[in-house]
This record gives C-alpha cells, structure tokens and sequence, in this order.
C-alpha cells in the first residue's frame, strides 16, 4: 500500500469501523421506531401558528445574539489585530516584547469552546443575553486578532514604508495603507465569521441560553418531531440565504474599485442591524442583570486536592478519543460520497445534506442520536463528525469547483467512469489542501469535543458540566485549564504538520531527481 | 478499410472567434497522418474535437459511425490521446499514473484500489517497457522525472489503455532531437508484446516539417480550415511554405 495524499486523505474513514460496531450494539429497542419517525417527519414540518411564532420569535433572538457578539468581535479583533501586527511596533515604536505577551494573552481565550465560555459565564453572571453575546465575542475576538494580524504581517511592506518615509502619521499610514489592503479580507472572512457567530448562538441555545436553539431542544426532548423540523428547515433557509449573499459581496474586484463605499454602506448597515438586535434584546437589561456571583478563589492546596478527585488521564484520553474518529468521519466521509454520487444531481442532493448537517450544532445532533442510541463515545465522535462533515464537504466542493475540471473531462472521455473521473482528475488535485485544511479543522473538533461531552456523557466537557453544577471551582479551573493546553498543544502539532505539507508542495514544483518516494 | 474517424462539416466558435471552419475529414484504418500549421491555427483544437473533449458547434463526429457522445465506456477508451501538457497526476506514482490508462474497462473500485497502490503491477510493467522505460521509475513520483521521462510515462498509460487510433499533440516540442526521434518512433511504428500491440493508425500534430518520415497522409491547417490534406509523396517545398506564410 501507497501512502500518497489522496490516500491519506480517505483513509480516516475507517474511522466509521469502530464506530458503526459500537452504534450497532448500543441501539435501544425502540430507537428504529423513533428513528423513522424523525426522517418521516423532514417533509411534513409543523406550521401551527404556534410553532412558527415561537420559532421565528427565536431565530431573531439568535441572529440578534450573533450580530451583537459578531460586531463586537469584530471590532475587537480588528483592534487586537493592529496592536499584534508588526506594522504597529514599527510605526508606534513600541517594544517588541509586549507583542509576544500579548499574543500568548490572546490565545488564551482563543483555546476555549464558546459553549464553555457561556457555561462559565453562566454562573458568573446569572441567565442574561449578556451571557451568549460575551461567550460568542470574547472567543471570536482573539480569533479574529490573530486571522486579520496575519493577514497584515502578510502584507507588502514596501508600500508602506514609502508611506512613512514621506512623513505621514501613524494614523494616516493605517487608514490609507492598510484599510483598503485588508477590507476585503475582512469583508469575505468576516463574513464567514457571522455565518459561525449564528451557529454559535443556535448551539448556546441548545443549553439554555435563549433563541431557536432552545426551541430546537424544547421540541427534541417532548418529541415533538415535527417541530424540530420546522426549526430545522427556517435554521437552514435562513443561513442558506446568509451564504448566497456573502458569496455575492466575496466578489474581491468588486470590492477593491469602491472600498470607500463598501466601507460606509457596511458600517451604516451594520449599526442599524445592530440597534434593532439591541432593541429586540429589551437593551439588554444592563442595569439588572449584571449582579456577579461571589466566586472565591480557590487555594493551592484545594487545587491539589481537586486534581487527585478528577481522572484526568482518562478524561483527556476520552476526549483525545472522540476528537480522533469525529475527524475520520468528517474527513474522509466526503470524499467517498462524491465517488458514490458523481452526476451533477447527486453532487447536489450531497450538498444539501452537507448544508443542513453544518446548520444543525453538534449537541443536538447527539440529542437527537440519544433518541435511539445509548450514550457512548461513538455517539459523541459522530455527532461531531456529522456536523464537521457538513463543513469539510463544502469546502471540498467549492475548492474543486474552482480548479481545473479539464484532467476530468479528459479522462471520462477516454472511457473512465463518472466516479473514476472525479478521483483521479479533480480529487487528487485537491488532496493536498484538503489535507491541510483537515488538519486545522482537527483543532476545531478538538474545541468542539468539549461541547459535545456534555451530552455525550464522556470526556472533559462533561466533567467540566458536572463541577459547574456542583459548585466545585477548583475543578472548574482544572479542566478549562486542561481545555486551553489542550487546544495549544493541538494548534502547534497541526500548525507544524502543516507547514511541513506547504513545505512538500513547494518541492513537487521544483523537480529533484534521484529522491524516492 | 475501414473508417475510424470521421469528421463531417464540424465548425467550432467561441464568439467571434471562429477556432475550426467546415472541417470534414475522414481517418481510415492504418493512416498515419501529420497534422501540420502555425501556432495558433487550431491543431489542438481539432485533436479536441475529434476526442470529444470540445463540442463542435456545428456538425458531427463520428467514431465507427457512432457520434462521439453516443459511445460506450469502452468504445470511447478506443480513441487514444497524448496531451501536449500530459495531463499526468502529480499526486500519484509513475506506476499509478500508467495503471490510469486502463481505467475504461474498469470499475470505480479498482480505481480506489489504484489509488491505495493495491493493483498488481504486472501489466504495469510491461506498459513500461514499451515505452522504454526502467522499471525502477515505477515507484517514483511524476515530479521528480526529466520531461522526456515524463512523456514516456503518458505513453506508457496509453499503452496500457489499448486504442486503437493516437491522437497526439505536439508530442516532440521541449524535447531535444534525439528524444524526439525516439518518441516519434515509438508512435509510428508497430510494436508487440504479450501485452500489446500498437495501433496502426495515429494523427499527430507537429511544428516541425523534418519529421514527417514513417507518415502516410500529411494535413495542413490554417486559421481554422484545411489548406491541403494530400499523401506524403505530394508534400513538396511550395505546400509548407505556403501553409506557413
Ligand atoms: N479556450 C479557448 N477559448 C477560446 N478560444 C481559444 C481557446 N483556446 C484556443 N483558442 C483559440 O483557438 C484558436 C486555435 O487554437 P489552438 O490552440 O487550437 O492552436 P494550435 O494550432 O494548437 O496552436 P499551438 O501550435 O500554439 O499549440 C486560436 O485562435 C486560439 O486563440
Ligand atoms: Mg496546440
């Protein structure tokens, strides 16, 4: 056997071996039932006047969460960025050392779930609105810091050294050298960013916090199939429609003729979405709400004691665990269904199916997989898998899209089948970025995993649930602790793994004879 | 004899720019045709057309009588092409990319199978060997091959794709003379092993009017028509450098 990249990657698809034998004997009895039930229910939603008033009612709260906590992770992070970036210590003449603190500072907050964030600010600050916009801004925040700083360390420097040298002010060389250099990266992935700020706010619902995800839960747990399909199908229209129209804005050349235009017809429209959401949050009670809890901080010794009560080699095996097959599942599951479906109609029905399982947040796929599977660590591998899937098949799709399709048509015309085509002429092609890509998604899963033990019964985020509810900080401070190493130790690894991948396709331009495989 | 190829009326525009006009031309068994004009004169262009790859705008192609979008899996494997650009797959061994020639007669499992390097490589070999190539290349990858190693790995898929006409375009450019003659050898002239046995008839398209011994029937094209399409022996000095006026 040849491990080349294309195999490596649908190789994680074994991954589905261990799993699907697991699933299989952890069916309950009346799950089958339950199960067809579901499905059947897909085409018949419910639309009592009822139903759609509470799911309506609850998507606004959500898209009002995700755009408050989206603006001002946006903000903030378009601010972090500057002051992380290289261009600020040369124009500001700031040391350079507080750069590095700062950027050790930031990912911090980086390597925590936005679920754990609003489990943790939950029982600071009590059930406000406040609680899903902050769990959404703080994380995204720092994300957005480190995305955009990069992308202006990236930048040509030349250019704005000419700014400097002719005397402008540091303001100045911002706001002409940089702004209309990084809009656009800002417009496409800040748009990206709003699309995860919605599926963050649907997931924070999911425990509580408030919109349609709290009516998704609602409807699981009572059963009421028939309206979880309706908060299923507005959740996918309206995020659907969300792509459409940043798929149009992406438009980079568009952009780059009337950055002055875009900018302030942005920033107009932005600000009335956003006092609209503040409205539609009842101003957020800031006066009420805000009544921190008492959290004393726990002793050295309490810590030690903590740490001896909690199995943590098992708890960061198990979620090492999950985030492992959850990855093979949501790696190599894509690949496949487009050998299995290659016609122009089954790429489509795929898609659609990739679309509703990224909208649906990982926790409610592994409720409604409780519906007729006993908990396990497969549940929580494929739950998470599942809805990774959703994202990696898109991905997958759009990057092929844009390439070469002629290695393809080529090869059907030469007598290959439709499925033999789409391998060799346009998966292999892509496999070495889709490889890459994997690997940064591995992070996110890693991430994700902590969500998912919640309901998976398994791993640190259940843990981290269980200490919350028993008032036990020190534990608390174990875990997310654990949580943040976890997720640097992950970033690092794929990062290296990464580099090295650039690093090999850069050689493959450049021919070396004599060098085996 | 018999009629392969078979081109009737075929134009093909995009816009105003009109690639081929009113082409008709047949290919019959055992025809080894040179396909001779400037750059830009539509070479490639109607070696796509006549594989299937572009469809003519108007009129039809016919293989064996069968319009082109009408074959089967394994009668379209019976048109052989060797890309100007290869079109090989650097993701892939030589000895994959050889195996991929075979992939008309075979299903989408033993294509993953290739893939996971699974296949037995007897047949490979022999591909290989046709094409004069060392087996110890094999398992190396396509980017650390010399461009006329290369070339030989695309001949060697299609050796292991057994057809029954070549469409080759523009095989000998970027190649040195030596190379070159040894390529075209291989196009032209009639091999056999357990394996294979070379088609007779091939249409190859050329920049280069010193090459045309071993062919049968020579094509001139110019902005997008026939300007001659006469026997080799009527080839003469005026003809050339009337086509590349
Ligand atoms: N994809 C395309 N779309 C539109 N026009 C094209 C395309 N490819 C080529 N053409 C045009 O078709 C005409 C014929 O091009 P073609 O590539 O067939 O020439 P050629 O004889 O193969 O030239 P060369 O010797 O340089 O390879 C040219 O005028 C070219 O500009
Ligand atoms: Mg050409």
């Amino acid at each position: 056997m040849i491990l080349n990249k294309p195999v490596l990657c649908i190789l994680p698809i074994l991954a589905i071996v261990p799993i699907a034998s697991n699933v299989f004997y952890d069916i309950h009895p009346g799950g089958i039932n339950l199960l067809y039930n579901f499905f059947s229910s897909a085409l018949n939603p419910s639309f009592e006047s009822d139903v759609l008033y509470a799911v309506f009612n609850g998507l606004q709260d959500t898209i009002s969460i995700a755009l408050i906590g989206w603006s001002v992770s946006l903000f903030f992070g378009i601010s972090l960025a500057l002051i992380t970036s290289d261009i600020f210590y040369i124009l500001f003449k700031v040391p350079y050392s507080i750069k590095k603190f700062l950027k050790i500072l930031l990912s911090i907050p980086r390597g925590i779930h936005e679920l754990v964030w609003g489990l943790l600010l939950l029982q600071i600050l009590g059930l406000t609105s406040w609680v899903a916009i902050l769990a959404l801004a703080i994380p995204y925040s720092c994300l957005n810091a480190r995305v955009f700083s990069d992308q202006i360390n990236a930048l040509d420097k030349a250019s704005l050294d000419s700014l400097i040298q002719i005397g402008s002010g540091p303001i100045q060389v911002i706001i002409t050298g940089l702004w209309p250099k990084i809009f656009p990266v800002l417009v496409s992935y800040g748009g990206y960013r709003l699309e995860c700020a919605i599926r963050g706010a649907t997931l924070l619902g999911v425990f509580g916090l408030g919109g349609i995800g709290t009516e998704l839960q609602l409807s699981t747990q009572s059963l009421q199939f028939r309206e979880v399909w309706t908060s299923i199908w507005v959740l996918v229209i309206s995020i659907f429609c969300l792509e459409k129209i940043i798929e149009r804005i992406k438009d980079i050349n568009k952009i780059q003729k009337n950055i002055k235009h875009f900018s302030v017809i942005g920033l107009i429209i932005i600000s009335i979405l956003l006092v609209i959401s503040v409205i539609r949050l009842g101003g957020l009670n800031i006066n009420t709400s805000i009544n921190i809890n008492s959290i004393t901080l726990p002793s050295v010794k309490s810590l030690l004691i903590a740490i001896n009560n909690i199995d943590l080699v098992k708890l960061i095996s198990q979620t090492l665990f999950i985030s492992l097959l959850a990855t093979g599942i949501a790696v190599g599951i894509p690949p496949i269904m487009s050998m299995l479906f290659p016609t122009s109609i089954g790429q489509d029905v795929i898609a659609k199916i990739y679309m509703i399982c990224r909208t649906l947040p990982s926790p409610l796929i592994a409720l409604l997989l409780l519906l007729f599977i006993y908990p396990s660590l497969s549940v929580a591998s494929l739950a998470i898998g599942i809805q990774n899937m959703g994202v990696l098949g898109r991905i997958l799709k759009e990057n092929i899209d844009r390439n070469d399709k002629f290695i393809a048509i080529a090869f059907e015309k030469s007598g290959a089948s439709k499925s033999s085509s789409w391998l060799y002429g346009k998966f292999c092609q892509q496999s070495n970025s889709y490889l890459a890509y994997s690997l940064y998604r591995f992070d996110i899963i890693l991430k994700e995993t902590a969500a998912i033990g919640v309901v998976g019964g398994a791993g640190l985020g259940w843990k981290l649930q269980e200490s919350l509810s028993s008032f036990a900080w020190e534990e608390v401070l174990i875990i997310v602790a654990t949580f943040i190493s976890l997720t640097m130790i992950g970033e690092s690894l794929s990062g290296s793994l990464e580099a090295s991948l650039n690093n090999k396709k850069m050689q493959s331009f450049n021919p070396t004879p004599n060098v085996s495989n | 004899m018999t009629t392969l190829l078979d081109l009737r009326s075929v134009s093909l525009s995009s816009g105003s720019n009109h690639r081929l006009k009113d082409i008709t031309l047949s290919i019959q068994q055992g025809e080894k045709v040179a396909l001779l004009g400037q750059s830009g004169s539509g070479k490639t262009t109607l070696i796509k057309v006549a594989n299937g790859t572009l469809k003519p705008t108007i009129g039809k192609v016919l293989w064996k009588g069968i319009e082109l979008n009408k074959l089967k899996r394994r009668q379209k494997s019976e048109i052989g092409t060797l890309w100007q650009d290869l079109k090989l797959i650097k993701e892939l061994t030589v000895c994959q990319n050889v195996n991929a020639g075979a992939l008309g007669r075979k299903n989408a499992l033993w294509a993953l199978r290739n893939i996971f390097g699974l296949i037995d490589n007897e047949n490979c070999r022999k591909c290989l060997q046709v094409a004069c190539l060392e087996e110890i290349l094999m398992n190396k990858s396509i980017s650390s091959l010399s461009g006329g190693q290369q070339q030989r790995v695309a001949i060697a898929r299609l050796v292991h794709q057994q057809p029954k006409i070549i469409l080759a375009d523009e095989p000998l450019s970027s190649l040195d003379p030596q190379i070159a003659n040894d390529i075209l050898n291989l196009l032209l002239t009639k091999r056999k092993n357990s394996f294979y046995t070379s088609p007779n008839t091939c249409v190859v398209s050329l920049h280069r009017p010193d090459l045309l011994e071993g062919f049968t029937r020579v094509i001139g094209l110019k902005s997008g028509e026939i300007f001659f399409d006469i026997p080799i022996g009527n080839l003469n000095k005026t003809n050339i450098n009337k086509l590349y006026l």
